[in-house]
């Protein structure tokens, strides 16, 4: 018999309304089992009710219908609670809000020390548990040294601690970077070789495709469920539920609508790849010829023999940038990438002079934006800049007063305010209907559009805008980026975006600046960029799914001229060459 | 600017005072500066400086840095002098002009005051310098365990300033990074009068508070799944516990006290 770690029947929950509304149920008759030992992925757009489910597998709510049992425990029976939770781990979104003591290893021992074990028995758990994450040396850090991937880590062995057969990962890579998130992904191979249950929420389809059984929920309720490979054939109702499709997926979908009969379920870029070879070996691909290239023009800001150094003459000095040069076009798309601590948010604040230079100078039309009091208020005012998670910055009573929070530093009439606020909520998409609306009752992708609109409304000749789409469902990820490009193009403003993806960079960026260890180790178009992928691999930046397939397909034979690291480019490639896929 | 501020700054190392008991260190610096009250006359402060000096030189912490915890003083310490030297009637008058007088008196108080002053706080920097702040707060937790009795939560007390220590420094990177955003929408923070001031606050004061909340929120949501339910029934990853070294140590603050008693008793 088959033995279930969570198992919920027509379970129906609401969050306690406002005050005199009628509760809207957050789910909905939900029946799932997941069985003990077995990786299973929830997948679903925000507010959909992943996580709201995901807090009843242990017990953190209990429904307003229905049943839920954990490794067959009623969560309902509150004598169970602990048995419960110490059985089922969960590790969260943010890692510093996990994080309870300012000891790693006295973090750990959080959850025993709350179980009443013994002393000797708490040691040898916690050293236990801090090698499976592998950050048994920083047992006596403070945590809030560590980078954001350390922490998390931290926090998984916070759970392990617990030595629980079941742990329940609430969109626990959703903040990290791409070296982050491997790591979380590697402690859950980990966990599933040894026989643990492991649930993960995510919003990377990418995450999804090694699981053993996918749950797509909307609205509360469970809209598809299957095996990876039958799940992503299911196109159409995957992507009119708000969710893309792995590369891989998308590629195979886009070849076989133009002809080619692949196996729709080679969804791994390694099953792909072979795929590809099997129908492909011999012919001849040529990549399609770049087609944004930049009329040669004058720089608009740029940095000049940039040397930052945080705490100098103290035993914290760090260099977080070394003699850089960095320049930004008018009217172009600029991606700066880097994982965390090559320097990134430093340069940023650098651009509009929240941060001084050490050594060097910021050249914005000409001028040096910190030689006078003058030229750092154009600064400001032109050089527009957005944090990450903008949407915690929000304090105005009414979303039009925080909008025109900016325009108003400015010194503009109220009249030119209107305008300007008008103009913002405009390209955010934000409607007038919402103007009176407090800003923090309504949904995070909305607060993060305001936030946006609030920059934009500076009118700024440059935006600059960090990790913009962070924690954002693919649909929200496209909309901020569709408002963002709409800016660009209309007004004809630069966009610099910092990001870790490589597959948003490919999509939008006309011009990448890689930056590593607080130097620019690359520059140029994407192309340029991604052709050297093995560097970027190097200085531990993940590489397009497109570019890696493009180079299974050459190490199986296919000759591939240029670079590819489109999904799109690929599949236009791969159909050209394949006489618009006359053969296969 | 925010990141110079340091709270309970630990000076890590591993010297015999350093590996006293925390509970012990608490005890003696309470017999210390009961001892200091209780002083008077050369010989008594003499004793109470030889004690800080012997801990000074066993736990390696630098001078400079015992200075250092002084400077924010240095004013109180200037005032309490200037005060006692003026005002201390006597009759060994040293220096007369004008309305001021200056005596032997007043000179011998002001020294004294200031030396209780100084020697307090180094005494207090100790603790801090040579203690963790968690086994600061295990070691509170340790002695006022009896209060349980009359229903004190002390569980909850050392769990609220363990989190306090802990979430402290990411506040202030958060505030760092608030300011910075408000400050690029091109606010203000120096300019205009008290209540221009005030107001410029609020953009980061808002965010900041609603953050706190939701950090909290988060928080306890993470501690519940992680077991946590009061303090009944708890076990420790480190158990506090009393070794030889603490028992002398706490024998020679009784010996420090006990001299410094009898001396005054005798008015020497």
């Amino acid at each position: 018999m088959t033995e279930f770690a969570i198992k919920t029947e027509d379970l129906t929950y609401y969050y306690p309304p406002d005050e005199g509304k009628a509760p809207k149920n957050a789910l909905e008759g939900v029946t799932v089992s997941v069985e003990s030992g077995k990786y299973t992925v929830i997948l679903g757009h925000n507010g959909s009710g992943k996580s709201t489910l995901a807090r009843h597998m242990n017990a953190l709510l209990l429904p307003k219908g229905g049943k839920v049992y954990a490794f067959g425990m009623d969560t309902a029976d509150e004598e169970l609670t602990l048995d419960i939770r110490r059985r089922v781990g969960m590790v969260f979104q943010n890692p510093d809000n996990q994080i309870v003591s300012n000891v790693v290893e006295e973090d750990v021992a959080f959850a025993p020390e709350n179980l009443g074990i013994p002393t000797d028995e708490i040691r040898a758990r916690v050293d236990e548990a801090l090698k499976t994450v592998g950050m048994y040396d920083f047992r006596e850090h403070a945590p809030h040294l560590l980078s954001g991937g350390q922490k998390q880590r931290v926090a998984i062995a916070g759970v392990l601690a617990m030595r629980p057969k079941c742990v329940v990962f609430d969109e626990s890579t959703a903040m990290l970077d791409p070296r982050g998130r491997r790591d979380v992904m590697d402690i859950i191979k980990r966990l599933r070789s040894e026989g643990v249950t492991v649930i993960l929420i995510t919003h990377h389809m990418e995450e999804a495709v090694e699981a053993d059984n996918v749950i797509v929920m909307d609205d509360g309720r469970i809209a598809l469920q299957g095996k990876p490979r039958q799940l992503f054939k299911r196109t159409d109702e995957i992507r009119a539920l708000g969710l893309t499709l792995p590369d891989t997926v998308k590629l195979i979908y886009k070849l076989n609508g133009r002809g080619f009969s692949l196996n729709a379920e080679a969804i791994t870029v390694s099953e792909c790849a072979e795929e590809l070879i099997k129908s492909l070996s011999g012919s001849h691909i040529t990549a399609p010829e770049p087609e944004k290239t930049r009329a040669a023009s004058d720089p608009i800001l740029s940095v000049k023999e940039l040397t930052h150094v945080y705490s100098k003459g103290t035993p914290f000095e760090l260099t977080a940038l070394k003699d850089i040069n960095v320049d930004i076009y008018p009217n172009e798309v600029a991606a700066i990438i880097g994982h965390t601590g090559s320097g990134k948010s430093t340069l940023i604040q650098h651009l509009n002079g929240l941060i001084k230079p050490s050594q060097g100078r910021v050249i914005l039309e000409g001028k040096d934006i910190n030689s006078s009091k003058e030229n750092l208020k154009a600064a400001r005012s032109k050089v527009g800049l957005v944090f990450q998670y903008p949407e915690y910055q929000l304090f105005e009573e009414t979303v039009y007063k925080d909008i025109a929070f900016g325009p108003k530093n400015q010194g503009l009439s109220d009249k030119e305010i209107d305008e300007r606020v008008k103009m913002a909520a405009g390209f955010v998409g934000i409607g007038e209907e919402l103007f009176e609306a407090s800003p923090f009752e309504l949904s995070g992708g909305q607060k993060r559009r305001i936030a946006i609109a609030g920059v934009i409304a500076m009118r700024p000749e440059i935006l600059v805008l960090d990790e913009p789409m962070a924690g954002l469902d693919p649909a929200g990820r496209e909309e901020i980026m569709e408002n963002l490009l709409a800016y660009h193009r209309k007004t004809g403003a630069s966009l610099v975006i910092v990001t870790h993806s490589m597959d948003d960079a490919a999509k939008y960026a006309d011009r990448m600046i890689v930056l590593s260890r607080g130097e620019v180790a690359l520059e140029g178009s994407p192309s340029e960029v991604f052709s050297k992928d093995e560097l970027l691999e190097s200085i531990g930046l993940s590489v397009p799914t497109a570019s890696l397939i493009a180079r299974r397909l050459r190490e199986g034979g296919v000759e591939i001229e240029g670079t590819v690291y489109t999904v799109d480019a690929l599949a236009d490639a791969i159909a050209a060459g394949k006489g618009g896929g006359a053969g296969a | 600017m925010l990141k110079d501020i340091t709270l309970g700054q630990y000076f890590p190392g591993n010297t015999p005072i350093h590996r006293l008991d925390p509970r012990t260190k608490i005890l003696l610096v309470v017999i210390y500066i009961v001892a200091l009250f209780v002083a008077s006359g050369w010989i008594c402060y003499g004793i109470v400086f030889f004690a800080l000096c012997c801990a000074v030189i066993i736990s390696k912490i630098r001078l400079k840095s015992l200075f250092k915890g002084l400077r924010p003083l240095i004013v109180i310490i200037i005032i309490t002098a200037v005060l006692n030297i003026f005002y201390t009637p006597g009759e060994t008058v040293l220096l007369k002009f004008w309305i001021i007088t200056v005596t032997l008196e007043g000179l011998e108080t002001a020294f004294f005051m200031v030396a209780r002053i100084v020697l307090l706080v180094l005494g207090s920097l100790m603790l801090t310098y040579t203690t963790s702040p968690i086994m600061l707060t295990d070691g509170l937790e340790g002695l006022l365990k009896p209060l349980k009795l009359i229903h004190v939560p002390v569980h909850e007390l050392s769990m609220m300033m363990s989190i306090a220590l802990r979430f402290i420094p990411t506040l202030i990177e958060e505030t760092q990074k608030i300011m910075n955003a408000q400050k690029s929408r091109g606010a203000q923070f120096d300019t205009g009068g008290i209540i221009a001031k005030a107001k410029a606050m609020l953009p980061i004061l808002v965010p900041l508070f609603i953050s706190s909340f939701r950090r909290a929120d988060e928080l306890a949501t993470a501690m519940e799944a992680r077991c946590y339910h009061g303090g009944e029934g708890r076990t420790k990853l480190k158990v506090l516990k009393m070794k030889a070294g603490d028992f002398i140590a706490i024998g020679l603050g009784i010996v420090l006290l006990g001299s410094v008693i009898t001396l005054k008793s005798l008015g020497i």
